[in-house]
């Protein structure tokens, strides 16, 4: 853990912000992360899999990993199973490994602020709550029915129950569901931050400061290219407020990227480590008209960070970054793999994973 | 405080501190490989030597202490002779090299080592040049310590004659 006090300026790094240094107590739980990490699908596995003539091909390729599904009867289903009990497994391992609790659970609340959009959509669109929550979170998801009946927000931990309050006053504003959104998103990053600072983890706070800045950065193309916002009850102001604070990048640099053209955003972020992400992910959407290249780039930019803690012999950013990481394989598997089923161009898939 | 307390001390530490460096280092680079084993068995000829190295440092300052007692008559049989205490001061001082040398390397080689010993798990071809070298020029310390403290008792120190 490190003194996060003097947090950084986009200027004082290069590319990635600083990830702290090494903690001994994680010499063993970092050894075993080094060596499970040679069990990860190489980026070479993935193209092959992308380049797979369909379906079954591509399945077959999986064949000596731990996603081998059985040679009869493959469906979607058990595909679907396969990797949520890989996801399962993977944070399982990383909440034995992870010798300082309060991470474990941070990251588990990524699962109940996802319950609580869910839930809270379900409520105010007067749906059914339904059971399909994640079992992952640090709340037990068969409570949710309990407290959204009674609404008896107190059974919530305080960053949920608060959660809740801010995205009903939110959706009540003009009845956009898009609202709740932003109002858990909003909340989320601040909790991440609060508790990045209150563990010291120079590491998790450059972590979140970066996924602050890659989810502005989409918002903020995503804006540029479908300004139906304002058409939809948010005002121009709104409509830039739906940025997170606390990234790297100043709010107003990202505001300036909305008045300009396409071919301006890229040498506005010229001087932040995201020039990349902005430039080759402006440039495929105005030519393609389609967000493939800037989701890439966000995620090589956040595996570029991920894969910095290579630096670290022993401490809790490997494990983290492992997780992360894994997650992300997880994820990509699926994409590819419902690709295939769809019978989508190949082409596509390998704009999104960058081959 | 006579001169003969003074040697001893010198003596201990030499034993002492370079012991419990070797302690650390060993203790670092063994979570390291065991860590790694709990994934990769097959790795275990390639990391032994990584745990090994961080060990020598405790054999130095044995080495170092048992010359400095065989100088202090220790094993002749015949008792342990007067010390002045300027004689007993030197005996410390000639000690310390390999005692402060060798606590500090080990747990740095212990450091390195468990670096070598991840990278073992993930490029094995790389072990020994890079894990194994790196860990050794550590090592040279720890022995250049050793060195200065055997010249001292050796060549610096005018031994009473029996």
């Amino acid at each position: 853990m490190e003194d996060t006090r003097s947090e950084q300026a986009i200027l004082d790094f290069y590319t990635y912000p600083p990830i702290g240094s090494d903690d001994w107590r994680y010499t063993f739980e970092t050894a075993q992360v080094r060596a499970l990490e040679m069990q990860m699908l190489s980026p070479a596995a993935l193209l092959d899999m992308a380049n797979a003539e369909n379906f079954e091909a591509a399945v077959d390729l999986l064949a000596s990993t731990e996603y081998a599904l059985p040679s009869a009867g493959r469906n979607f289903a058990e595909l679907e199973d396969t990797l949520r009990l890989r996801r399962s497994a993977v944070r399982e391992l990383f909440a034995e490994l992870m010798i300082d609790k309060p991470i474990v659970e941070l990251f588990k609340t990524r699962d109940d602020f996802a319950n609580l959009r869910l839930a809270v959509r379900r409520t105010l669109t007067e749906k059914p709550l339904g059971t399909d929550y994640s079992s992952d979170g640090n709340f037990p998801p068969e409570q949710f029915e309990q407290v959204f009946e009674e609404e008896n927000y107190a059974l919530f931990p305080d960053y949920m129950a608060e959660a809740v309050e801010q995205a009903v006053l939110a959706y009540y504003q003009n009845k956009d569901i898009r609202r709740i959104d932003y109002a858990i998103d909003r909340l989320q990053a601040e909790y991440n931050l609060k508790k990045a600072r209150r563990l010291k983890s120079v590491f998790l706070l450059g972590l979140f400061r970066i996924q602050i800045d890659l989810t502005n950065i989409r918002t903020m193309l995503r804006l540029k290219f479908t300004p139906s916002l304002t058409g939809a009850g948010f005002t121009e102001s709104e409509q830039r407020n739906v940025l997170l604070k606390g990234g790297f990048i100043a709010l107003e640099r990202l505001k300036d990227g909305l008045d300009i053209g396409y071919e301006a955003v890229g040498p506005l972020f010229f001087v932040t480590p995201y020039h990349r992400v902005v430039e080759t992910g402006a440039n495929y959407l105005m030519s393609d008209k389609s967000f493939l290249r800037a989701e890439q780039q966000c995620t090589e930019h956040l595996t570029g960070f991920l894969k910095s803690t290579i630096q670290i012999t022993a401490g809790p950013q490997p494990i983290i970054a492992f997780l992360l990481m894994k997650e992300n394989e997880i994820r990509t598997v699926r994409l590819i793999l419902t690709a295939k089923k769809n019978n989508l161009a190949t082409q596509l898939i390998l704009d999104r994973l960058g081959g | 405080m006579d001169g003969l307390t003074l040697a001893l001390v010198g003596v201990g530490l030499a034993a002492l501190l370079a012991g419990i460096g070797s302690a650390i280092g060993i203790g670092i680079a063994g979570r390291s490989a065991t860590g790694v084993l709990s994934e990769k068995p097959e790795r275990y000829g390639q990391v032994f030597i990584m745990v090994l190295l961080p060990g020598t440092q405790g054999l130095y300052g044995f080495l170092a202490a048992f010359m400095a007692m065989r100088k202090l008559n220790f094993f002749a049989g015949t008792g342990v002779p007067e010390l002045s205490f300027t004689l007993g001061l030197q005996v410390l001082v000639a000690c310390l090299p390999i005692a402060f040398a060798g606590l500090v390397s080990a747990i740095y080689q212990g450091k390195v080592c468990a670096g070598g010993i991840l990278m073992a798990a993930k490029r094995p071809e790389m072990a020994f040049k890079a894990g194994v070298i790196y860990a050794v020029m550590v090592e040279l310390y720890a022995m250049l310590g050793l060195v200065i403290t055997l010249f001292i008792l050796q060549f610096g120190i005018s031994w009473p004659t029996a």
